[in-house]
């Protein structure tokens, strides 16, 4: 070798006498201060992240920073299940730098702020009465974030027009619901990579058509039944960034409801993307997350297996499953979290930060839904007394009795869809009311 | 060429074989009766200057004879059993007679190295990953398991280190031998002391150290990447490669036990036993005897002839005396039985040999 030793290398222990080892220079972290002041450097205000543009904004004098950080997506680094890596997630909790956190005595939140900024409003029941206390430090922190791509003033219009998108609630919902400002917070989740690899084994029913000779009936006759024959088989699934919210303290039927996140666009975690919004620790560990995740792709794999069975008739089925290639990322996605009155009841709303789609709790005008019932009834329950009535009066007139028979079968159908549209508006404003 | 030089502590002659060339020191006062590799009569001796042996001096180091004779007999036993129509001279009685202690040489290299290296080297850890079983009715059931794993990162270095004892033939054949005979544990190596040659034959080096040195260069490489592992306190090292300047190398020998004996096959040709004298590695063709196989399938083939024609008489017979004539079928099929089985001893002896012939490495 011409140069030695090469650059970007640095000496390190050797355990044996007369042999020199160097290894690439470790990446040194740039130290960070505790805590971070935006401030403007040409008129010394506070500066936020704009979500416009993408960077540092002064909303005084206009002075704009661009983002630090280029879009890692998919690359972002992830790391293995190591045994260390398992222990130190089950002794670690929070976050990595020291914030200003507040608990909330209502809901028992712990929301974590940005230094200065005070907050009159929990962002998750509405209530105004907040504690203070310091965020512990740990090393399990997260690495990347998707940044905030929808702006806040966009988040009214977007609640104010789902408000009355549905015919489910209150006709006035749309206009006299008081909606509080939207707050902007970094919610923590997991991404989770796996290879799974499962193989099964069941009996599938194949409907078979045989003839058989009746000796009561002298006749040849056909019979259908089943027969169970052992199939087996093998899945492969690939999960890549599968994602697990990392807080329980959001409703997680909201966010279900919500659009997935786009990891494509997960940046390198800069403290300038938090500049101006909240961020939320994570109150489910690793281990939690990572079991749940696991769930969520066993079920998948199940049912791929099940899906290779030549027939949907099966019994006694067993499989055994196999995860590999197994990694995990702790990252922070945006979400607009706000709160709305309307009738001294509270509700929450959420929207996507990233693709603007919502969810939230809308209260349900039962009258208006038993009324739509009632509706999709009626025709059959009218037509079916009709028919009833033609039919007693078929007694007399026999043409009668076959009209009435004829409404009553137009009737029984149109009875049995209007049950089935009734229970699909019941269940949808029930979904909606337990929300 | 060189005299033998002292240090050998006794008297030491070279020898040759007439028959398969084979060079050989032994102890002046007693030669060996046969050849140990080809087990001719007589080895003849050979001035300085024609044995060409490139390495005069005494070896350094000596693997002693470690077999014991209780594992020595056992194996013995077991070769010279289970074989069909045993050849006459191929018992254990003969085979421990004729028995003679013989070493194989082996070059040793010391050098001072001083190199630049570059390679990946790898830490292991593990991982923590799941495992599970469904089966209706039973739900699933879920088990940790821990994978290991190697992390492999980049690593250079320099290294200036002396290296002794690296191992490199000195014979053609010694890859052979070692396929036949199984490695050696070197580390049990001790001093030379004449006691080692006093009743053994060493086997003359028939590889200069200029040759060998290839092979040498390849055991030092080895020994500076394992070095290097362990440097980086790594657990393993891959694409290990390096810009070397060796010192002048100082070369010695090793000798190797071996035990030799023969026996002799049919033709009268030995057949060569050769035994690992450290681990009891027995390696050697067994030879059923095919004149033997021959004479008792004549036999039985002479009987089942004498029975054919008595059977053939008694057939005839038959037309006068009815039960003759069954006597005589019976003991026609029984004949041709017999008559078929008389090929059973020779297919039995030439199937054994030719699957022993194919299992054993010739060395």
């Amino acid at each position: 070798m011409a140069l030695f030793p090469p650059e970007g290398y640095v000496r390190v222990e050797s355990a044996v006498e007369g042999i020199e080892v160097y290894m690439p220079a470790p990446e040194v972290p740039q130290a960070e201060p505790d805590v971070v002041d935006f401030r403007c450097p040409q008129c010394q205000a506070k500066t936020a992240y704009s979500v416009a543009d993408g960077g540092l904004r002064c909303a005084y004098c206009g002075y704009y920073e661009p983002p630090s950080m280029p879009i890692v997506g998919k690359g972002a680094q992830e790391f293995e299940f190591t045994v260390e890596t398992v222990a130190a997630a089950r002794e670690a909790h929070g976050w990595g730098t020291e914030r200003r956190e507040l608990r909330c005595e209502s809901c028992g939140a712990e929301t974590s702020l940005p230094p200065g900024s005070l907050s009159h409003t929990c962002p998750f029941c509405g209530s105004n009465r907040v504690l203070q206390q310091d965020a512990p430090e740990d090393a399990l922190r997260p690495r990347f974030l998707v940044p905030f791509q929808i702006e806040l003033k966009r988040c009214h219009e977007v609640a104010r027009a789902w408000l009355g998108s549905s015919w489910m609630t209150p006709a006035s919902l749309k206009n006299a619901a008081r909606i509080a400002d939207f707050a902007g917070i970094y919610i923590p989740c997991w991404t989770f990579d796996c290879r799974t690899s499962a193989s099964w084994r069941a009996q599938v029913g194949h409907q078979v058509t045989e003839r058989y000779y009746d000796a009561s009936s002298k006749s040849w006759k056909s019979r259908t039944r089943t027969v169970w024959r052992w199939e087996s088989g093998q899945a492969q699934r690939v999960f890549d960034d599968l994602l697990v919210v990392g807080t329980e303290r959001l409703s997680q039927v909201l966010l279900g409801q919500l659009q997935s996140f786009d990891t494509r666009q997960l940046v390198p975690y800069a403290p300038s993307y938090l500049a101006g919004f909240m961020a939320h620790a994570y109150d489910v560990p690793l281990e939690t997350a990572w079991k749940r995740a696991r769930e969520q792709m066993r079920s998948d794999t199940h049912g791929a297996c099940r899906a290779q069975a030549s027939t949907s008739q099966i019994r006694n089925f067993s499989m055994s499953i196999d995860f590999g290639d197994e990694s995990w990322r702790y990252v922070l996605m945006p979400v607009y979290l706000a709160v709305y009155r309307y009738n001294d009841q509270a509700y929450q709303i959420m929207i996507n930060g990233q693709n603007g789609s919502i969810a939230g709790q809308r209260p349900v005008d039962w009258t208006k839904v038993w009324l739509a019932v009632a509706a999709m009834l009626a025709p059959g329950v009218l037509l079916g007394l009709i028919g009833v009535l033609a039919a007693a009066l078929g007694l007399a007139l026999p043409p009668s009795l076959i009209a009435g028979g004829g409404l009553l079968i137009v009737a029984f159908i149109l009875l049995l869809v209007g049950i089935i549209f009734a229970v699909i508006t019941l269940n949808k404003a029930r979904a909606m009311d337990d929300a | 060429m060189p005299e033998l030089q002292g240090g050998w502590g006794i008297p030491m002659v070279y020898v040759i074989c007439g028959q398969c060339d084979w060079r050989y020191l032994a102890p002046d006062t007693d030669l060996p009766e046969h050849c140990p590799h080809c087990a001719a009569p007589a080895l003849a001796r050979l001035d300085a200057d024609e044995a060409q042996f490139p390495y005069p001096h005494p070896p350094e180091l000596v693997v002693p004879f470690e077999v014991a004779e209780a594992v020595l007999a056992a194996r013995i036993e077991a070769f010279a059993r289970g074989i069909p129509f045993v050849p006459t001279d191929l018992n254990p009685a003969t085979l421990r007679e004729r028995m003679q202690k013989l070493y194989l040489p082996m070059w040793l290299v010391d050098s001072d190295v001083v190199a630049s290296w570059q390679a990946e080297v790898g830490f292991d850890y593990e991982v923590v990953s799941h495992q599970g079983r469904y089966a209706d009715g039973a739900g699933w059931r879920t088990e940790e398991v821990r994978e290991g794993r190697v992390r492999w990162e980049p690593r250079v270095g320099q290294l200036r280190r002396h290296y002794d004892n690296v191992a490199a033939p000195a014979l053609g054949l010694q890859e052979a031998a070692q396929r036949a005979l199984g490695r050696y544990n070197v580390s049990n190596a001790g001093d030379y002391s004449a006691e080692h040659v006093r009743t053994a034959i060493v086997r003359a080096p028939d590889r200069s150290p200029e040759a060998a040195w290839p092979d040498a260069e390849v055991g030092l490489r080895q020994r500076a990447a394992d070095e290097c592992c362990s440097a980086a306190h790594a657990d393993h090292i891959r694409d290990f490669r390096w810009a070397p300047e060796f010192g002048e190398p100082n070369w010695t020998l090793l000798l190797l036990p071996v035990y030799a004996t023969f026996y002799r096959d049919d033709e009268g040709q030995p057949q060569r036993v050769l035994i690992n004298g450290q681990t009891g590695q027995l390696s050697g063709v067994r030879r059923g005897s095919m004149k033997r196989a021959q004479r008792t399938s004549l036999v039985i083939g002479i009987v089942a002839l004498v029975l054919f024609l008595l059977s053939v008489g008694a057939a005839v017979l038959g037309a006068m005396v009815p039960p003759a004539l069954a006597i005589g079928v019976v003991g026609a099929v029984m004949a041709v039985l017999i008559g078929i089985g008389a090929i059973i001893p020779i297919a039995r002896v030439w199937s054994f040999n030719r699957r022993e012939s194919r299992a054993t490495p010739e060395v």
